[in-house]
């Protein structure tokens, strides 16, 4: 176990820089989780913590070594590709004990290592198979049991679901949180995935366009997200975007949107200073109920989408959709007008201008 | 209806059989021509009226080729040779593939460009300065010699050939083994060159079929009875004033039999290597 900090690093090929002075602290123990679309440099920087790619600044510090210049060998990591990439020609039982072979561990202790790993990954069975025999989810825990039988500082995972159907990836979600909390080693995590990442990491790195958008808990991303590019990224339906002017209303603040007045709680202190201009209020399709309330909006229902647990609602709000998750008894027909509460204590506020959070 | 789709693909069936068996014919019928005249009398090859199915057998041919005009000694340089340049490809073009397909180095591509234009010009062209080199280091006239002047064009086969065998192996797999422990030399050895090793059995059979067969270079670089090559002591085997058709016809024969040898033990492994990643597997 160790710990991981990654001190402004950078990254170019050629005149293109992909990663612009990256900064992250992973505790000892901690699942660190690196979201963003495609292209956003999360397997570039993953690739550059293993030591795959060299950066072009900064440093990479696990535990107490400054790791720049160490071998991917030498770093005492280990990690889970989004392919597997099980070595073909050798059976399950030498692609896991691989690591310890090269390590010169003795054949009896890497056999009970290998056992050990297996057991715990239910792969007992397919020990002397073929990487090529094996199923999606039978190659997927192998690669992890290759990963875990090292005992290593550090894992790193580079999108390990996303070859799995649905049903397989659920279940290897819940597999690998139950193996993080079990081992208790330190994770990085590659994933486009918003689901794993809220349900997987005690830290979110969201990323975009080489940058760290905001690092925190999945708790404060989904409910207090930096800028517009995070608040739209996490979450599904996404938060919906309302933009208004900021008035004075009975002594606070209200978000003027046409003839609808959101009158605001929970208010950041620099909120103050955008009054009479332009922002943008940021809603969770969750944090809107059916009826009238305090804080309304009045539009027209557009599409109706049952999903069985809830339904969701797209209302025409004079021209603007917004997406609402309203319980599912809620049944509307489409054209029919509709009047949503929202709670605004878990309103987000921004700039239109920088797209930043106030 | 029915019946006439059915016509048409039986005329077109029959059309293609003809063709396939035409083509058969003329690759295969040298070969047979060649081993039934290895194996007729003498008085039996030249006549006046065509002898095409031998009525008597005789194999002396094989026994005076052997025995008289020197020809073990002939396959046994070719042996030589081949292996020499089969070994020397292996060894400096495996490296080299795996440079080309993995790093991505200043004048990478113009060095594999370069590679190519070597193998544009007639073979004729590189044979004079090749012949002033080789005298001057003194390897003229050696089994070793023909080699290196063999690498020198086929080692671009070689390398381009590899090159694409390892451009088929997941990068992936060898960053895996580096992080289990492997250098990048180890990761080639252990990793990459198991999962490429049809695509190398069949480059190195390609350029190894290319040695032996090789004349032109062989002809021109060597001398004497001591390292001259099988097509080369065939060929003068033609003398002025004899031509031994039988003793030519078996050595034909033999010849080309450790080639077919060799394709018989290597050719599942090969036709596995060359479609190799061509179709999803």
């Amino acid at each position: 176990m160790a710990t991981l900090s990654i001190k402004g690093v950078r990254k170019s090929f050629g005149s293109v820089e992909v990663l612009h002075n990256i900064d992250l602290e992973l505790e000892d123990g901690g699942f660190l989780v690196l979201l963003g679309p495609s292209g956003c440099g999360k397997s570039t920087l993953l690739s550059i913590i293993a030591g795959l790619e060299p950066s072009s600044g900064g440093d990479v510090v696990i535990g107490d070594r400054t790791v720049n210049d160490v071998h991917p060998k030498d770093r005492n990591i280990a990690m889970v590709f989004q392919s597997y990439a099980l070595y073909p020609t050798m059976s399950v039982r030498r692609n896991i004990g691989f690591g310890l072979e090269m390590r010169r561990v003795d054949t009896s202790s890497r056999e009970d290592a290998i056992a050990r790993a297996a057991d715990l990954l239910q792969i007992s069975h397919l020990l002397d198979r073929k990487p090529g025999q094996l199923s999606g989810g039978q190659r997927q825990r192998v690669a992890m049991g290759r990963a875990i039988v090292r005992n290593p500082d550090l894992f790193l995972f580079d999108e390990p679901l996303s070859n799995l159907d649905a049903k397989l990836r659920v279940e290897m979600r819940t597999e690998i949180k139950r193996l993080h909390d079990r081992l208790g080693t330190s994770v990085v995590y590659v994933t486009h995935d918003q689901v794993e990442a809220m349900t997987l990491g005690t830290k979110v790195a969201v990323m975009k366009g080489g940058v760290i958008q905001q690092l925190a808990d999945p708790q404060t991303i989904y409910e207090k997200p930096a800028n517009m590019f995070v608040a739209g990224f996490i979450g599904s339906p996404t938060m919906n975007f309302l933009t208004g002017t900021l008035e004075q209303h009975n002594g606070g603040l209200a978000l003027h949107h046409g003839s609808a007045v959101l009158a605001l709680t929970d208010i950041e202190p620099g909120a103050e200073a955008f009054v009479g201009k332009q922002v943008v209020a940021g809603i969770r399709p969750e944090t809107f109920s059916k009826g009238e309330g305090p804080s309304s909006l009045t539009g027209t229902v557009d599409v109706v989408e049952p999903t069985g647990p809830d339904t969701m609602v797209v209302l025409d709000v004079g021209g603007q959709m917004i997406s609402a998750r309203l319980g599912s008894r809620e049944r509307p027909h489409p054209g029919e007008p509709m009047t949503l509460n929202v709670d605004t204590s878990a309103l987000n506020l921004f700039d239109p201008d920088t797209g930043n959070r106030i | 209806m029915a019946f006439a789709r059915s016509r048409s693909k039986l005329v077109w069936d029959i059309g293609s059989y003809v063709v396939l068996i035409l083509l058969a014919f003329i690759c295969i019928a040298p070969i047979i021509w060649t081993f039934l005249t290895s194996i007729k009398l003498e008085e039996d090859i030249v006549t006046r009226n065509m002898i095409y199915i031998p009525t008597r057998i005789t194999f002396e041919h094989y026994v005076n080729l052997w025995n008289q005009s020197g020809y073990p000694v002939l396959v046994i340089n070719s042996m030589i040779t081949t292996s020499v340049t089969v070994l020397i490809c292996m060894l400096t073009g495996t490296i080299a593939a795996y440079s080309f397909s993995r790093f991505h180095f200043r004048g990478r591509t113009q060095l594999m460009l370069a590679y190519l234009i070597v193998r544009m010009f007639p073979a004729v062209l590189m044979i004079v300065p090749l012949f002033i080199v080789m005298r001057q280091v003194g390897l003229l006239d050696s089994s070793v010699g023909l080699a290196v002047a063999y690498t020198s064009f086929l080692l671009p086969l070689f390398v381009w050939m590899l090159k694409g065998f390892f451009d088929a192996a997941p990068k992936e797999l060898e960053s895996a083994a580096r992080i289990d422990g492997t250098t990048r030399l180890g990761a080639m050895f252990r990793i990459v060159i198991p999962i490429a090793r049809n695509g190398l059995l069949a480059t190195a059979v390609f350029v190894g079929i290319a040695a032996w067969n090789e004349y032109l270079f062989a002809l021109m670089l060597t001398t004497s009875q001591g390292s001259r090559t099988w097509p080369v002591g065939l060929q003068l085997m033609v003398g002025e004033f004899q031509l031994p058709w039988g003793m030519l016809a078996a050595g034909g024969i033999i010849s080309i039999l450790p080639v077919i040898v060799l394709f018989a033990l290597v050719q599942r492994a090969m036709v596995a290597g060359i479609t190799a990643g061509a179709v999803k597997g």
